[in-house]
């Protein structure tokens, strides 16, 4: 009872893990340009694919992959900021919106016709067996990537602390025409926003998809990931990390305890009551009303 | 400038003939699509009234479109109600079902309140597999067409001419209430809620009647969508749709009836006239979506009243502004 139970709680915190950081990428771009990329999931999706065909169809080793996925990625964040995003960063945000949706449709559809719509066998360097160690059960790959997922989370706080770049980026987040005025270029901190999301994402996706499956629906997981900075609170760098955690452990856990349905829509059904009680997510700010 | 109205008026008169005299030239196939055309029409004008007028973002919308649905169907195969009764009953309970939703909702808004109400779709889409004594579960649900006053609409002229009457009517409904106290309120509530309140705007009172107006309109054209189609796959009432109704509100204009329905054109038509392209539909749809709200920010309606200005003088220049719900 108590393995079954340890194991389900550890492998919620891999894929909620994930969660967090695709949760990330939409929080850094929120943060810094003020728009929600619907598209994020995408960038999961599509680093899946990327990573499938250089391992599969190059036999390109496992470490090379990866960096090619995150350059990869990243780049694909930078170009899509550049033609959908950026021409009309003036218009309602909910055109914005609907710019990124549109956007994430012909990603999957692109995916779609390229690697047509079944699933597709990623593999990775985790071994899937279970490992015991007292009350804990657990597989080297819930322990992998949550080790990698945390261990990105570490280089990016101390990037963001540490380097100038990173200075700039936390300047912009919280005012663009200061930080235009102490010297940054905002333009290029938008790209470079983008690109590290759109990496993240890269990351999630090379991570989330032996788990799960890869095909081109794999982006919809971006909504649960949306759900996880929702509860944590949208535009909280920690209540994104929280809350995709949260949500993958409370989605195992009632994995177990309720029927698969019901694992559907248990972190929605939580989602809802935590924001009846809290409108702006665990670690959300309450909204700032300009009069 | 009295001309201009005339000219308004006589592209009205003949856009009305051509709709009613449809049936007469076109095939069954263009009938059966404008029908579905009609029942978008209407969700999007219950969703503009919510998130263009009264400025909160719903992608709760699909879920309503269930209720509706699958109220109307229940009553008619489990105790035989009247179609009309049944279509009655479907708007008022999802006009309940919206009232209460809007109730916790209150205190939302913006993104948390279009998640919040995206997870209440996923709940309810789960409901309709978990009731299975009521819906049939994953199975579906089979509906005989609706009858009224024993002319039954079984054939896709009466149809179409039965969702015509429905959304003309509605579409007048809306542009009446729109213009009046209960528009002012939504608008004044959308542009500041401070500053309505302080002009005697009861906040609560008005977005939680936003949320049933809304989902009467929505739970009507779900009602109307379960006789014409005939058939409820649970499937179908996934986020998906949300966003799809969204989108026609996005796409076509935000507080604009116009755009409500030049939006439902956009989405109805597009994929119809894209369908020789077999695998690239999804693709070259999803890149006109794109480029049409690049090069029209302000959605059709918004493109087409700022042309209508800068080019005839006709109106005032669109101004939208460009926070919702914030």
């Amino acid at each position: 009872m108590t393995e079954i139970l340890t194991s389900q709680v550890v492998s919620g915190l891999a894929t909620g893990c994930v969660y967090a950081l695709i949760a990330l990428g939409f929080v850094l771009i929120f943060k810094a340009t003020d728009v929600v990329n619907f598209a994020q999931g995408e960038f999961v999706m599509a680093s899946g694919f990327m990573s499938y065909t250089l391992l599969i169809g190059f036999g390109i080793p496992y470490g090379l992959v990866l960096v090619a996925t995150i350059v990869l990625s990243g780049f694909m964040g930078v170009v899509l900021e550049r033609i959908v995003v950026r021409p009309i960063m003036d218009a309602p945000i909910f055109s914005i919106v609907i710019a990124t949706i549109g956007a994430s449709i012909v990603l999957r559809s692109s995916a779609g016709i390229v690697y047509g719509y079944d699933v597709l066998p990623l593999p990775t360097i985790f071994s899937k067996d279970p490992v015991r160690i007292g009350f804990v059960q657990f597989t080297a790959m819930d322990v992998g990537v949550i080790a990698s997922s945390l261990a990105i989370m570490v280089v990016l706080y101390l990037f963001f602390r540490l380097t100038k770049t990173g200075t700039a980026m936390r300047a912009t987040a919280q005012s663009q025409t200061a930080a235009r005025l102490m010297g940054v270029s905002v333009s290029r901190i938008f790209s470079l926003t983008w690109a590290i999301s759109a990496a993240i994402g890269g990351v999630a996706g090379v991570l989330i998809a032996p788990i799960i499956y890869l095909d081109p629906n794999l982006g919809f997981i971006g909504v649960k990931a949306f759900a996880g900075a929702i509860l944590g609170g949208f535009g909280s760098i920690p209540g994104a990390i929280v809350g995709g955690m949260l949500l993958g452990v409370i989605e195992n856990l009632s994995g177990y305890f309720f029927n698969a349905g019901i694992k559907q829509v248990s972190t929605y059904i939580l989602l809802i009551l935590v924001l009846v009680v809290r409108p702006a997510g665990l670690f959300g700010a309450a909204p700032v009303r300009r009069v | 400038m009295r001309w201009r109205r005339w000219l308004g008026g006589l592209a009205l008169v003949a856009l009305g003939l051509i709709l009613l005299i449809l049936p007469g030239v076109a095939d069954n196939y263009v009938l059966y699509v404008m029908t579905r055309l009609f029942v978008y029409v209407l969700v999007a004008l219950g969703l503009n009234l919510l998130t263009g007028y009264a400025g909160q973002v719903s992608l709760g919308h699909a879920a309503f479109f269930a209720i509706g649905a699958y109220t109307a169907a229940v009553l008619a195969e489990r105790w035989q109600w009247p179609s009309v009764l049944c279509l009655v009953a479907a708007a008022l309970f999802t006009a309940l079902v919206g009232y209460l939703l809007g109730l916790p909702c209150l205190r939302l808004s913006g993104l948390y309140l279009a998640m919040a109400t995206l997870g209440f779709t996923l709940i309810v889409q789960e409901m309709l597999l978990q009731l299975a004594v009521l819906t049939h579960g994953s199975e579906g649900m089979k509906v005989q067409p609706a009858s009224l006053l024993g002319l039954t609409f079984d054939t896709d002229t009466r149809k179409y001419y039965l969702l015509l009457v429905v959304t003309v009517a509605m579409l007048a409904v809306a542009r009446n209430l729109v213009r009046g106290r209960l528009g002012r309120a939504f608008l004044a509530i959308r542009d500041n809620e401070r500053a309505a309140a302080a002009m005697g705007v009861n906040l609560a009172r008005y977005k939680t009647i936003a949320f049933a107006l809304s989902a009467l309109y929505t739970g009507l054209a779900g009602g109307l969508s379960a006789f014409i189609v005939g058939f409820l796959d649970p499937q179908e009432f996934s986020f998906f749709l949300s966003i799809q109704f969204i989108t026609i509100i996005i796409l076509g204009g935000l507080a604009s009836l116009l755009g409500s329905v030049l939006g439902a054109c956009f989405l109805i038509f597009l994929p119809e006239l894209l369908a020789g392209l077999d695998v690239w539909q999804a693709l070259v749809y999803g890149l006109i979506m794109v480029v049409t709200i690049l090069f029209m920010p302000f959605g059709l309606a918004g493109a087409l009243r700022r042309y209508a200005y800068r080019w005839f003088g006709i109106g005032a220049e669109p101004m939208i502004p460009r926070r919702l719900g914030h």
